[in-house]
């Protein structure tokens, strides 16, 4: 017992591999809004996101609102097309 | 996120509204995902909507036109790496270190296990580790990958569980396997690693294996371990269970392999609560393995392998379906009760039925349906011994699929009442989407028209168990994928 007490274990690693992350910055932001499209991107909260897309519309009436909404958790994405004419993106409440 | 990440990634500024308590986890998954500082703003829980989109509706919109910190206009690379030797000494210091544990505040400072499910583990020396490496014939260093092409099926397609003409959904053979909430890949030798701490021998490492190709239980970082059911030959070469006290103690290849799947959860997929995951209350996580019995099965009833696209010669395991399911509901069940009816035609089966006096065998399941889905929508999965199945068998039921087939046509109930369900605003993607039976808008359907509860006669499913109790355990889940273990001996 004494041994087997005194004996070194190299013991492995149980964690799985983190592959690098290339890490980037943020987009550029917007001057303003005005004139400009921004997405508003759904999921979730109803009772979040309803009286949201009804406030950005009434108070930011200068920007082309563009809407895709689910009640499920996995936004609907915009497609490569949309995202050419598509200035800004606010998504909520799942992401 | 990744579709956040994207975004940001492509020029267009981003902005994510969530819940406070979320906003660790987000940063978490943002840094994954490559954008660590994505700006985030935090509603309420409590709060009506309209009051709450009061409070942060401006600093929301400033979040597309705030120019970026200094902090936030940085790019560079993460990349922690994690040493293949964590800890060198005695056994006694080895399980003092492997059952460390961090206090988290987002759960009151709790303790919270650093590299095991909370329990003791077997210490994964290197000796332990190369022994189980035996157990299989592919590499240490081989990253776990499918090994086969995977297209949803039409009968997956049809419960939504991805769609078969769209190629998104397809995955082919050699895809590396992310294990969730990190995203982590991992090793075969990695996979031994945890197998090792569970407890398990290396006969059952091609299990394992093939638990970790279908994701280790890790789900999308929710996934609570899973559960699993074992087809196949397999069965019966390791001594699974799947006889009396099948979901009981004191049988190893139950415990340490069902165990296998919290560990791949914590240590490969990274799970931390509150820190890389949040919202799971738990329920998952308890260890969970199942054998098929299926000898007993009745002629023209296949085995798991066989109904999800395998030879009968296969060995497979088929991850818990995860759908949702009635299998909480229907009459109360006495086995004794079920013996009486089918041998005499007496007791409380007998009365419902109105076969009183009349001797079996007798079609059971519209008693076992009575009230399934009262509370609850989607399949039964079903487990039963042979002489119940064989009973199925002899008043009509050939093949499993009629059973599924007869428990869908039951579930049907007009659209009045399945409005007032709980689950359905989900399924029904807000009463938005296409009602499949009619082919028409959730809207534009009569109170009176008769819609399935059950989604699909593939949302059920029978396993068959060893034991001579009639009893009829039931849950959720339906069929879930299959996976070979034989890619992996």
């Amino acid at each position: 017992m004494p041994a087997a007490k005194s004996k070194v274990y190299k013991c492995l690693n149980p964690i799985g591999t983190q592959e690098p992350v290339e890490l980037s910055a943020l987009a550029p932001r917007l001057k303003s809004i005005d004139g400009k499209t921004i997405h508003l991107s759904i999921c979730g909260e109803p009772d979040i996101t309803i009286p949201l897309e009804k406030r950005l519309k009434s108070d930011y009436p200068d920007v082309n609102w563009t809407v895709k909404k689910t009640y499920n958790i996995n936004p609907i994405r915009l497609s490569e097309e949309e995202r050419k004419t598509t200035d800004g993106v606010i998504l909520g409440v799942c992401w | 996120m990744p579709y956040l990440a994207e975004l940001e990634k492509d020029g267009i500024p981003t902005v994510l509204i969530d819940l406070k308590e979320e906003t660790t986890k987000v940063r978490h998954d943002a840094t994954v995902y490559g954008v660590p500082e994505l700006r985030v703003i935090e509603a309420s829980r409590t709060l009506a909507g309209p009051a709450d989109v009061d409070n942060w509706i401006e600093p929301l919109v400033q979040s597309l036109t705030k120019p970026l910190t200094a902090k936030e206009k940085k790019s560079g690379t993460w990349a922690p790496e994690q040493p293949r030797i964590l800890f060198e000494g005695g056994l006694e210091d080895a399980e003092k270190f492997y059952q460390q544990t961090e206090n988290i505040p987002g759960i009151l400072n709790a303790p919270f296990s650093m590299y095991t499910d909370g329990l003791p583990v077997v210490i994964p020396t290197e000796e332990r580790v190369k022994e189980m490496l035996a157990g299989t014939s592919h590499s240490p260093d081989e990253v776990i990958a499918l090994q086969r092409d995977m297209r949803p099926t039409a009968r997956e397609g049809a419960l939504g569980v991805g769609n078969p003409s769209m190629p998104e959904f397809y995955r082919k053979k050699g895809d590396v396997v992310r294990f969730m909430p990190m995203s982590r890949t991992a090793t075969v030798e990695q996979v031994a690693v945890n197998a090792v701490m569970a407890g398990c021998k290396p006969e059952y490492f091609p299990v394992v294996l093939a638990i970790a190709e279908s994701g280790g239980g890790t789900g999308d970082g929710r996934g609570g371990g899973g559960s699993f059911v074992v087809s196949g030959p397999i069965v019966e070469e390791l001594g699974i269970n799947v006889s009396y006290g099948r979901g009981s103690i004191g049988n190893p290849p139950n415990k340490t392999i069902g165990r296998v799947g919290a560990l791949l959860w914590r240590n490969l997929g990274g799970y931390k609560e509150t820190v890389s995951t949040i919202m799971t209350y738990g329920g998952g996580g308890a260890a969970l393995l199942h054998g098929e019995y299926a000898k007993g099965l009745p002629p023209g009833w296949k085995g798991l392998n066989e109904e999800l696209g395998f030879k009968k010669s296969e060995s497979i395991i088929m991850g818990g379906g995860g759908g949702p399911g009635g299998g909480g509901g229907g009459q109360f069940w006495m086995p004794g009760v079920y013996r009486a009816f089918q041998k005499s035609g007496h007791g409380a089966i007998a009365r419902w039925l109105n076969v009183k006096g009349i001797p079996g065998p007798h079609n059971f399941l519209d008693y076992f349906l009575d009230g399934m889905w009262a509370t609850r929508e989607g399949g039964v999965t079903m487990v039963m011994i042979p002489s119940m199945a064989k009973d199925l068998w002899d008043v009509g039921f050939k093949t499993k699929d009629s059973v599924y087939e007869y428990i869908y046509k039951k579930s049907f109930e007009p659209v009045k009442k399945y409005r007032m369900r709980g689950g359905p605003d989900f399924f029904t993607n807000g009463w938005m989407g296409i009602e499949r039976t009619s082919g028409k808008h959730w809207k534009e359907l009569s109170d009176d028209y008769m819609v399935p509860v059950c989604p699909d006669p593939w949302s059920n499913c029978i396993i068959l168990a060893h034991g001579e109790e009639t009893v009829l355990d039931r849950s959720g889940g339906g069929h879930g994928a299959g996976w070979s273990i034989d890619a992996w001996r």
